[in-house]
């Protein structure tokens, strides 16, 4: 315990430094306002920014990344509670209520909430990574490939049959991604698989390319097919701030809302938002009989309060597997891995020794930008909602502009930027119809991965399939990938009962 | 959400395009089996080679496929969330930003990044213009939207190539343009 504390003192001491304040100061401000903009997410963000890992030294890097992480989660409630069409899909529960209040007059109180909530949330979680990623990497060091391969058989169930709709369309999605993930050069035999002969596809297809294809210029293709005659309105703003009962009222919700998003962000179960959805069925369950009527009708800061928090725990909780395992459970997490793979730096359970720096530093500043975002998102709220003024052709026209960056600046080739089309193509149809696609990308980046340890597992086993189930964590693992595929059904149910 | 029947009437059939989508996780499929068989199998201690995941792949795509079809046949994908926005796409807008982002990727080598992107966003600015049903902007318009572009597309370039060492094609090797 006391090592750990140390090591964090010293994690203050690198992030503390004026640059690395700067560059955690640029990434909170930057994850705000992408939080706040409809259309950009942090994933595709930091895609984008990929290109400046070439330059940029990677403690300065990854603290600049994870603002813009968490940043977004922060101004995704601003859009969700004064625009109704949610920033980004783990505050679209914030979007149930908080709309509802903002339109009876108290979106001041939604935002305090929202604001104060994620940071009570983010800093809680940012204390239990502290203790428990060490814990937890220290045990992981024991895992061989089987129990790998399995945790990413997890994290392939989890991201592809619980979000989402369809457990169908989402294993088609996952199938796709593992698919685009096999082109290029095998691991382990260096054997070239589906190039076709075309020299950019040996390295294989780059994350960066996949993602901002799929939601950046899909975003802006879609927009300009369907979304052009939706009209949005937008609800009055006004001084956040909260009264006493509102503050006895949501800080309940904000622990819970912490209780429950922690967990479901550091199991391989991915993204924010079942938490954010079970946090509201409780909240609504829960509230005292007088506010329960303000539920659905003008709004219960409550149901703010708890998913905010849920969020914003949850995006903390994806950085414990991540770190200790190198198992990224969001898309976004998943670029931070592909960011952390550009400096050559293997993440996994060694991390914590090989890079301690790295990852003390890190962690130090997600308490550090917690507060950052704190002062950016309350007292000047009025600044970053003035970006919704911000005509919608200009937005996504400049959008592409960036996505060119993005994707031109990975390897200079133009034939990426024609890829990236084809790419956005496909994230409008799958969106249409209602394709999930996340596992897309974690299929990507995961599926080379969970191939090498799969095959590793295989050789320990000497080629016989039962080394899975004759290791005792590894069979566990496995039976809870059944789990995971029976426990949606379940899920739905609550879901159901949250809508009506 | 549960859209009135007025509105369900008016609702467009999304079946063919449900269809369409399962019959793309065939091809897929198809060519992921194609690729395999040209795979060599070599598996050394492991049992399994590098044609292994192909095969695994391309099977289960091809199983999500005949369920996807037999999906749409049995009265449409289970579970839909109704897709947000119009019925109907405006294809005529997605040609303008269509056009946008492919002249970009064409002429981003010859002409810059800077003119290509103020091109891109000229064009993109125009058909997501023409969805919202505005004028999609004379002459003047256009010159003021090409500049925007360069406002926007010019600092960018700087920040990348002076700043981060990013390299991005110009018409000039100075780097400023």
């Amino acid at each position: 315990m006391m090592d750990t504390f140390n090591q964090l003192l010293a994690g203050f001491a690198t992030a503390g430094t004026p640059i690395n304040l700067l560059w955690a100061f640029a990434g909170c401000a930057l994850g705000t306002a992408i939080g706040v903009l409809p259309g950009l997410g942090p994933a595709v963000t930091v895609a984008m920014l990929l290109p400046i890992t070439g330059q940029v030294e990677p403690t300065a890097s990854m603290i600049f990344f994870a603002g813009i992480y968490y940043g977004a989660m922060y101004g995704g409630s601003t859009t969700s509670i004064l625009l109704n069409t949610p920033g980004e899909t783990g505050t679209m529960v914030t979007a149930l209520e908080g709309f509802k209040m903002a339109k009876s007059g108290r979106a001041g109180a939604a935002l305090a909430s929202a604001a104060i909530g994620s940071f009570v949330a983010g800093t809680i979680a940012t204390i239990l990574v502290t203790l428990f990623a060490p814990m937890l990497a220290e045990f992981a060091v024991k895992l061989g490939p089987p129990e790998y391969f399995c945790l990413m058989l997890l994290a392939f169930t989890t991201v592809s049959a619980v979000l989402g709709q369809s457990t169908l369309r989402g294993l088609t999605a996952l199938f796709f991604g593992l698919a685009l993930g096999l082109i290029g050069i095998d691991q382990i035999t260096a054997q070239v698989r589906y190039t076709g002969g075309i020299l950019e596809f040996m390295d294989g297809i780059e994350v960066v390319l996949v993602a901002v294809g799929l939601f950046a210029v899909a975003e802006a293709l879609y927009n300009a097919l369907y979304e052009g005659r939706s009209e949005a309105s937008m609800n009055k703003m006004n001084k956040a701030h909260m009264t006493r009962s509102e503050w006895r009222r949501s800080w309940p919700a904000w622990l819970r809302g912490t209780a429950i998003g922690f967990p479901f962000g550091t199991i391989p179960a991915g993204g924010t938002e079942i938490p954010t959805f079970l946090s509201y069925a409780t909240e609504r369950k829960l509230a005292a009989p007088e506010h329960k009527a303000e539920f659905g009708t003008t709004g219960a800061i409550e149901g703010v309060a708890g998913p905010e928090a849920a969020n914003n725990a949850a995006v903390t909780g994806t950085l414990v597997p991540l770190l200790t395992l190198g198992i990224p459970t969001s898309v976004t997490a998943a670029i931070l891995l592909s960011a952390l793979q550009n400096y050559g730096i293997n993440a996994g359970p060694q991390l914590f020794q090989t890079s301690s720096a790295l990852v003390w530093a890190l962690i130090a500043s997600l308490y550090i930008g917690n507060v950052m975002l704190l002062v950016l998102n309350l007292p000047m709220v009025g600044l970053w909602v003035k970006l919704l003024k911000i005509p919608r052709p200009q937005l996504y026209a400049g959008i592409l502009i960036f996505a060119t960056v993005g994707v031109y600046g990975m390897r200079q080739s133009a034939f990426d930027l024609f890829l990236m089309y084809g790419l956005g193509l496909l994230g409008v149809v799958m969106r249409r119809y209602d394709f999930p696609t996340a596992p897309v990308i974690v299929g990507l980046i995961l599926g080379p991965m969970a191939e090498a340890q799969m095959r590793n597992a295989l050789s320990i086993g000497e080629g016989s399939f039962m080394v899975f189930l004759q290791r005792p964590m590894s069979a566990t693992l496995l039976a809870v990938v059944l789990v995971v595929l029976v426990l949606p059904r379940l899920l739905a149910r609550l879901k159901g009962s949250a809508a009506s | 959400m549960n859209p009135s029947p007025q509105a369900n009437a008016a609702a467009p059939d999304h079946r063919p395009g449900q269809l369409a989508m399962g019959i793309g996780a065939l091809i897929v499929a198809a060519v992921l089996a194609y690729g395999a068989a040209a795979i060599p199998s070599d598996a050394g201690y492991a049992g399994v080679g590098p044609d292994f995941l192909p095969w695994v792949v391309s099977a289960a795509l091809a199983i999500c496929g005949v369920m996807l079809i037999w999906e749409v046949r049995t009265g449409g994908y289970r579970h839909m969330e109704e897709p947000s926005g119009a019925a109907r796409g405006d294809w005529r807008a997605l040609a303008w930003v269509s056009a946008g982002v492919l002249l970009n990727a064409a002429l981003i080598t010859t002409i810059g990044f800077i003119l290509s992107c103020a091109l891109c966003f000229a064009l993109a600015v125009r058909g997501l213009r023409a969805s919202e049903g505005k004028p999609i902007g004379n002459l003047r318009q256009t010159v003021k939207d090409a500049v925007t572009g360069i406002v926007i597309a010019a600092p960018v370039y700087w920040l990348f190539t002076k700043l981060l060492a990013v390299n991005l094609p110009g018409i000039t090797a100075s780097g400023w343009i």
